[in-house]
């Protein structure tokens, strides 16, 4: 399109503005909300340091290190994590075999957990004090470092590609296989030449959500990386070691830009490569039978990766009733008296989520409202600045909430608006694409005909665009909801002792070795996940409404 | 009274724009009570986009708009009362059958009693019962589209406005819809306005149709006129096949004008003033011409010799291909022999007075 035009044409737009003012007003007022708390806090972070303190980064050995190492890992991680997610993905989608609900279960398990339960499980299992190290085999080994991390980063990253696989997988229609099988390839050729050129886009976009996952994951590095340098954990260790605000907003910087260039790479880039619309409404056959032995062989691989994190998830239930791991194995609930005691910790962790979410989805859907049904002009800079929060790792917004909200004219440290306003930035992206695609799914003329029938602009609103996006604002709300009550990195650097959450207190609770009530806080922050979820699925499910995740 | 049912509904000089493109181009258009009118064009030519600003979703630039003698400019949709059925229907998803149908009435506040027979009427009307706790999603797509003129009749039997709604359905069921649609619109003297693109649907069912083109309209009349005597050679092939010949004027003389075809004079009811020598073409459809039979004494006819190229047996009749001259001319034999089609030589016979005369000396042509 020619940029002359479209500039002239959003001019008029605009100005068409002027004779709706309340839409004025609140397109103002969101631009400058979501400016001064994502785009403002970004810009104190990234200009603080002086130019020689990025120097620095290629200068000092140990941030070449956790540079280096913080690159490696992602790359190690994400193959493995979307290799397994496509095992996953595959043998749902296409192939009949039993316990496929176990299966789905496996995938969704991970994304309702904190981020580093993996890591806490990981040692209880193989650590110094593990069931496995030293209960059953009498060892010690270090497990801490590259190769635990790994293994735990796999297990706890690979839904997040799964479930991009699995919608690209599910979304390409069998009868394409069919074709092919009709003019004589064989099952090989078929997947080679057809069915995987299909699949590509939605590898590559599962690959680049794990890497971003991996690469600015914070949790599982904390309690499992032992010495290895990273980036996100030397830019904690700054801040809580040495309140060395400067090198932390270097080194968190450095992790923005592969953050950034992923995010770019995979909204403009793959999402443009995607075939999910090309086939039509045709019915689709079903999958072509695999032969026995490869069906089975993806059954055990299946198999074995569950059973795999049934064993990390058994071993942090019976760790959360245990009397004390490693020498005492006998059943207590002392670990579960310990977690009531310190209630107000989980009541603030489903207190900050629940702000938060609630008011992250009212302002996505607000946004993607405007964005979708109004020409306003400014509609693709609304677009921009609704996702750009996606691509900031949390760690990094919680720096910038430090170093930009600690002094007047808005001074929040410690308060429980800097965790709730943290959050529910950190949550847009995701109310905002669940609002996005609901929005989509409603024809432009539904309301027209309502006002056709007689309806005004409000009662047509609130008779048939409102309902209709309960569902993408339940289903954004409770995947923010779950997000934040399993945060760590973004609340690590802004919680107060009067705003402490669940996610925080397991952090210490491990750095010093009490694992039962570490299990047992973490229970209880996965049941109120779960619980959540149940609530919120029950409650769509009665309008006939499927929550996806 | 009688002055205001002839114009019933009203489009004056209607200009829409969108940014530098001329969406609608000084249309007028006046409907009388009662009446059927089709809006006939290719896809693009502004049929839903005048349609729009009779209901109210957006004004035009220029022009004005009347119904029932009273300017509606400026009027929001919701108060028009210009029932719509929209082309993807736009049920709501999230309301049932009945909510759907009912929504209008329950929006003026009328006694849920009143709203339930009058509810049960269209059910019974449209042939829907037992479907009125459906989801619209649980529903075929030819009982969408009756919930849809349901929701919209039920709002009152005075006007109703139809974009293109039968275009989603197969070709028999929407033939069949056809025939209800128009039953039921003289039952209730419904003045109606129809959307197509689909000449067919325009000709069976209307009063009166407008053939637009590029935001113009280019014609207005009954099917007949509009097929038999189309205004230019566009109108006349976009509402059928045609056959189009360059002839020259000889003589306008009561209402029977001469014209020369190929060194032949051929008499035509035509009251074209054309200029001797002037160039004209003559609009012949298919089924205007036969072909003579072998031993047919053709000497009181107008007739032309040509050549069969080709033929496609469509069961009623047989379409041949026939060469003349430089031209080729389609006929359409209603008459198929039970020995097969014809070949080689032949004679063709024209119909006069079926055959329309285009002055072609204008642009348009
Ligand atoms: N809201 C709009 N913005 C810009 N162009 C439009 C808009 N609505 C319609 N048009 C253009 O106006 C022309 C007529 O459209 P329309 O009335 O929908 O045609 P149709 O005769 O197929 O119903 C088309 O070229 C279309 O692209
Ligand atoms: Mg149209």
């Amino acid at each position: 399109m020619n940029t002359g035009i479209s500039i002239h044409e959003s001019l008029k737009e605009i100005k068409r503005l002027k004779n709706e003012p309340l839409l004025l007003i609140v397109i103002v007022a969101i631009i400058l909300f979501v400016c001064y708390f994502a785009v403002w806090p970004v810009i104190k972070v990234v200009t603080v340091p002086s130019l020689s303190d990025y120097g620095q980064l290629f200068t000092r050995s140990r941030w070449i290190s956790a540079l280096k190492n913080s690159l490696f890992m992602t790359l190690v991680s994400t193959i493995s994590c979307t290799t397994i997610a496509f095992l996953f993905a595959y043998t749902i989608a296409r192939v009949d075999v039993p316990c496929k609900r176990l299966f789905r279960f496996i995938t969704l398990l991970p994304i309702v957990s904190p981020p580093f339960i993996v890591a806490l499980s990981y040692i209880l299992l193989f650590g110094i004090q593990g069931i496995i190290t030293k209960g059953v085999f009498g060892l010690r080994v270090d497990i801490y470092g590259r190769f635990g991390l790994w293994i735990v980063q796999t297990v706890t990253f690979f839904p997040y590609a799964y479930s991009v696989i699995y919608g690209v997988i599910n979304s390409i229609s069998t009868n394409l296989e069919y074709a092919a099988y009709n003019v004589g390839a064989s099952r090989w050729q078929v997947f080679r030449d057809v069915f995987f050129p299909l699949c590509r886009p939605g590898i590559a976009g599962g690959a680049l959500i794990a890497a971003i996952n991996v690469l600015t994951d914070f949790g599982n590095p904390m309690m499992i990386g032992g010495d290895l340098a990273l980036l996100p954990t030397e830019a904690y260790m700054q801040i809580s070691g040495w309140y060395d605000m400067k090198t932390a907003a270097v080194l968190a910087t450095a992790l923005l830009v592969p953050a950034l260039g992923i995010f770019v790479i995979n909204r403009f880039w793959v999402g443009q490569r995607s075939y999910v619309t090309v086939t039509g409404k045709e019915i689709s056959l079903h999958p072509f039978e695999l032969p026995k032995a490869v069906k089975w062989g993806l059954f055990s691989g299946c198999m074995a990766f569950s059973l795999f994190v049934l064993l990390v998830y058994g071993t942090l239930l019976y760790g959360a009733f245990t009397k004390t791991w490693g020498y005492d194995w006998s059943l207590t609930l002392d670990n579960m008296k310990y977690v009531f005691f310190k209630g107000e910790q989980i009541l603030n962790s489903i207190k900050f989520a629940f702000l938060s979410s609630i008011l992250a989805a009212l302002l996505a859907m607000v946004l993607a409202y405007i964005v979708q049904k109004k020409q306003v002009g400014v509609n693709k800079f609304l677009d921009f600045i609704a996702i750009l929060p996606g691509a900031i790792p949390g760690l990094f917004l919680g720096i910038g909430f430090v170093m930009a909200f600690n002094t007047k004219p808005v001074e929040l440290t410690g308060t429980s608006a800097i965790m709730v306003l943290a959050l529910l930035f950190w949550n847009i992206p995701t109310c905002y694409s669940a609002s996005t695609a609901g929005l989509q799914q409603i024809g432009n003329s539904v309301e027209d005909a309502a006002l056709n029938l007689g309806a005004n602009s409000f009662r047509g609103f609130k008779d048939i665009i409102l309902p209709l996006l309960k569902a993408p604002f339940l289903s954004g709300f409770v995947l923010s909801f779950l997000r934040s009550v399993t945060c760590l990195s973004v609340v690590i650097f802004i919680y107060s002792p009067h705003t402490i959450v669940g996610t925080v207190s397991i952090m210490g609770l491990v750095e010093t070795g009490q694992w039962g009530s570490a299990a047992a806080f973490t229970v209880v922050l996965i049941a109120v996940a779960f619980g959540v979820l149940k609530v919120a699925r029950y409650l769509l499910g009665k309008q006939g409404i499927k929550l996806e995740l | 009274m009688e002055h205001q049912d002839q114009k019933f509904i009203e489009f004056k000089n209607i200009v829409k724009r969108f940014d530098s493109f001329t969406a609608l181009d000084h249309v007028s258009l006046t409907i009388p009570k009662g009446k059927f009118v089709t809006l006939l064009g290719p896809s693009g030519c502004g049929k839903t986009t005048l349609m729009r600003q009779l209901a109210g979703f957006a004004e035009p630039e220029e022009g004005d708009i009347y119904i029932k003698g009273k300017r509606v400019n400026g009027l929001p949709p919701y108060k028009r009362n210009t029932p719509l059925v929209f082309q993807e229907y736009a049920l709501f998803p999230h309301m049932t059958v009945y909510e759907n149908i009912s929504y209008g009435l329950k929006l003026q506040k009328i006694p849920k009693s009143v709203i339930d027979s009058k509810v049960a009427e269209m059910l019974e009307m449209f042939n829907l019962l037992n479907l009125e706790k459906r989801f619209p999603k649980q529903l075929s797509g030819g009982q969408q589209q009756r919930v849809a003129f349901a929701r919209a009749l039920i709002m009152g039997q005075e006007i109703l406005l139809l974009d293109e709604p039968l275009s989603n359905l197969d070709a028999k069921l929407r033939v069949e819809v056809r025939t209800e649609l128009r039953m039921i619109q003289q039952k209730f003297n419904i003045t109606t306005i129809y959307v197509t693109h689909d000449q067919d649907e325009a000709l069976s069912m209307s009063d009166m149709i407008a053939v637009m083109r590029n935001g113009r309209i280019e014609q207005i009349g009954s099917p007949w006129e509009i097929y038999f005597r189309p205004a230019n050679p566009f109108v006349a092939n976009f509402v059928g096949v045609v056959n189009f010949l360059k002839a020259k004027a000889l003589k306008q003389e009561n209402g029977i004008l001469a014209v020369d075809y190929c060194g032949k004079r051929i008499g035509l009811h035509s009251n074209l003033e054309a200029t001797q020598g002037a160039n004209v073409l003559l609009v012949i459809r298919p089924e205007c011409m036969r072909i003579a039979g072998p031993e047919e004494d053709c000497n009181n006819e107008v007739f032309l010799e040509g050549t069969i190229e080709n033929y496609s047996f469509l069961g009623r009749v047989i379409r041949y291909w026939i060469r003349v001259d430089e031209e080729t001319l389609i006929l359409d034999d209603s008459n198929p022999d039970l020995s097969g089609s014809r070949n080689g030589k032949v004679r063709l016979i024209l119909d006069q007075k079926k055959i329309h005369v285009l002055d072609c000396e204008d642009a348009t042509c």
